[in-house]
């Protein structure tokens, strides 16, 4: 029977600092995210949820603990494959400055063709996933002339662009009125059902809570299903 | 290459003032070695046109041709081949009642032996008879013309000018080229003085006197007066301007990839690895690096064709080609300091 789960995450814990200062911000969470599911990772500030979504991501390791990505034991590879990994596997919607401040918004999605060595959309879908997110009039333009409700969504367009099978999201809809939370909870949801992704999104908003299929809540390192 | 260009194409004014900077600072190497270089050749023009391998002097006289004096006693005992040429070297102030005063250097010759057969007159013609002399173009710049009577030190003979050369200076002087029999006149010698010197194409040529020596080319020059201290100056002021260019360069290299990390860290986060970052920073430094370094041709280029034809300025390929190398490296050794820097952007720090 084919796994599911894209990332799966045991016994982690992750401890900063040494001896008297040393604080530990994860302990022995547990987590599995599975394709065509919508995870919604919440909690208040500091309770430790970036630095999940950074484990999560292969951005760093945890102190214990197991993590695989698509099966792939992240604390065992190397640092070059734990890149081709995010380059390939993961998609990244961060708060801010996730933008190239001097490519226009066409030149983003571009930039990762050329990195990647591949063309992943034609004009008409990258122009769809625009016109979706209402920022189709904004494809030439530079990041500094966007507002930031208008850079998050081009942020958020630019992590689908390369189809990723995972999208770790850091707080997507801080920047959006209630209107485009919607939009942006609608795309994420369909994303995991109609193309079979597997959503993780780590927020304080709970205007997502509806279009999520599991709902986490982390605090003071400790995980735990909401309801 | 790609995000280096689109970065430089849209901070427009920020990157052009970093090629400002590296036009400037490569002007100014251009320049200075260009004025090294032209002085130095004014000092050993005369010399290099005739092809000379050794020179002869007498032992005791430094090496200097305008101490050295060869009498008839030792000349007799020496056997000159086509590639020898008696020099007779004085050092002048040429003057004539309507131009200024010129200090130069009179070389007398054999017009007979290879120096004087050789010369390339660019108007005029060879000495044909006594009290005549060919001049440097350099004194075309006091309005001195061909048939010019002209005056030598104090003396009272006159000499008529017959003919202009090309890039004939010794000592940074134009030189006047005359016979030998003038340079003893100029000298106060009588006839058993023959010459300063003898003059050869032959590397190898032996005087067979004891008080005689061969010496070659290169040390001769390099014992021209001021010649060494002056080369010397020269090379020590471009070598430190090249060592604070590095140290400039590198700091502006540096500044620029601090401003960036936060950028670097977020591709870094989306798995851009970081030899692509590190490509494109170096990537960077040569495009601004050579841009600076093509305008400062095209100034120095427009500098050397509007300076007055008196300043002494000359370009040398090779010299130009070691320069350039250099400041390319520079540029290079700049840009490769902050690599450390990319290497160890935390990709956390736009999350966490």
């Amino acid at each position: 029977m084919e796994n599911t789960n894209t990332i799966e995450m045991h016994h982690i814990d992750k401890t900063f600092g040494h001896d008297t200062s040393k604080i530990q911000v994860l302990k022995d969470i547990e987590f599995t995210a599975q394709r065509g599911e919508m995870s919604l990772v919440i909690g208040p500030s500091g309770s430790g949820k970036s630095t999940f979504l950074t484990i999560a991501g292969g951005l760093q390791t945890p102190t214990a603990g197991e993590v695989r990505v698509e099966d792939t034991p992240l604390t065992a590879i190397p640092v070059k494959k734990r890149d081709a990994l995010r380059l390939n596997k993961i998609g990244f919607i961060l708060q801010a400055y996730n933008l190239v401040p001097f490519l226009t918004v066409r030149e983003q999605f571009r930039f990762v063709d050329r990195i990647k060595g591949a063309t992943h959309m034609t004009e008409d879908e990258l122009m769809a996933l625009l016109d979706d997110l209402g920022i189709r009039d904004l494809i030439n333009k530079y990041p500094s002339e966007l507002s930031g409700g208008q850079t998050q969504r081009v942020a958020i367009a630019r992590a689908l662009y390369p189809n990723p099978e995972i999208v770790l999201a850091d707080e997507p809809t801080a920047a959006l009125d209630s209107e485009r939370v919607t939009v942006v909870g609608e795309l994420l949801r369909d994303l995991a059902k109609k193309h079979n992704k597997s959503i993780i999104v780590v927020t304080h908003d709970m205007r997502l809570k509806q279009f999520a299929d599991h709902i986490y809540e982390i605090l003071d390192g400790n995980m735990r299903q909401a309801s | 290459m790609y995000l280096a260009w689109k970065e430089i194409k849209h901070e427009k004014l920020r990157y052009g003032l970093i090629i400002g900077m590296i036009l400037l600072i490569s002007y100014l190497v251009y320049i200075l070695s260009g004025l090294a270089f032209g002085l130095a050749q004014q000092n050993t023009e005369a010399i290099d046109s005739w092809g000379a391998q050794s020179v002869i002097l007498d032992k005791d006289a430094n090496t200097s041709l305008q101490q050295s004096m060869l009498t008839k006693s030792q000349t007799d005992k020496m056997t000159l081949t086509k590639q020898e040429s008696y020099v007779g070297q004085s050092a002048i102030v040429a003057k004539e009642a309507n131009h200024a005063k010129v200090s130069a250097q009179f070389i007398g010759l054999d017009w007979d032996q290879f120096i004087g057969k050789k010369l390339v007159l660019t108007s005029g013609h060879k000495p044909t008879k006594a009290n005549q002399v060919v001049v440097d173009d350099g004194f075309k710049t006091s309005n001195y013309k061909l048939g010019d009577t002209i005056k030598f030190n104090s003396n009272a003979d006159t000499y008529k000018i017959v003919g202009f050369t090309h890039n004939a200076k010794i000592d940074i002087a134009p030189v006047v080229y005359g016979d030998l029999s003038t340079w003893r006149t100029l000298k106060k010698l009588p006839d058993t003085f023959v010459a300063s010197g003898v003059i050869s194409q032959n590397a190898q040529y032996k005087p067979g006197v004891d008080q005689l020596k061969n010496y070659s080319v290169a040390a001769f020059i390099n014992k021209l007066p001021g010649y060494s201290a002056q080369n010397m100056t020269f090379t020590f002021m471009i070598a430190f301007l090249m060592i604070i260019s590095l140290v400039v360069i590198a700091v502006f290299l540096y500044i620029l990839t601090i401003q960036k990390i936060p950028n670097y860290a977020v591709l870094r986060a989306q798995g851009v690895p970081s030899r692509v970052l590190v490509s494109n920073t170096i990537n960077q430094a040569l495009l601004l690096v050579f841009g600076g370094l093509a305008l400062g041709v095209g100034l120095t280029a427009l500098t050397a064709a509007l300076l007055p034809a008196g300043v002494p300025i000359a370009f040398n390929w090779p010299i130009l080609a070691v320069v350039t190398v250099g400041i390319l490296l520079t540029g290079v050794i700049g840009a490769l300091i902050p690599v450390k820097l990319i290497l160890k952007v935390d990709p956390v720090s736009v999350i966490a």
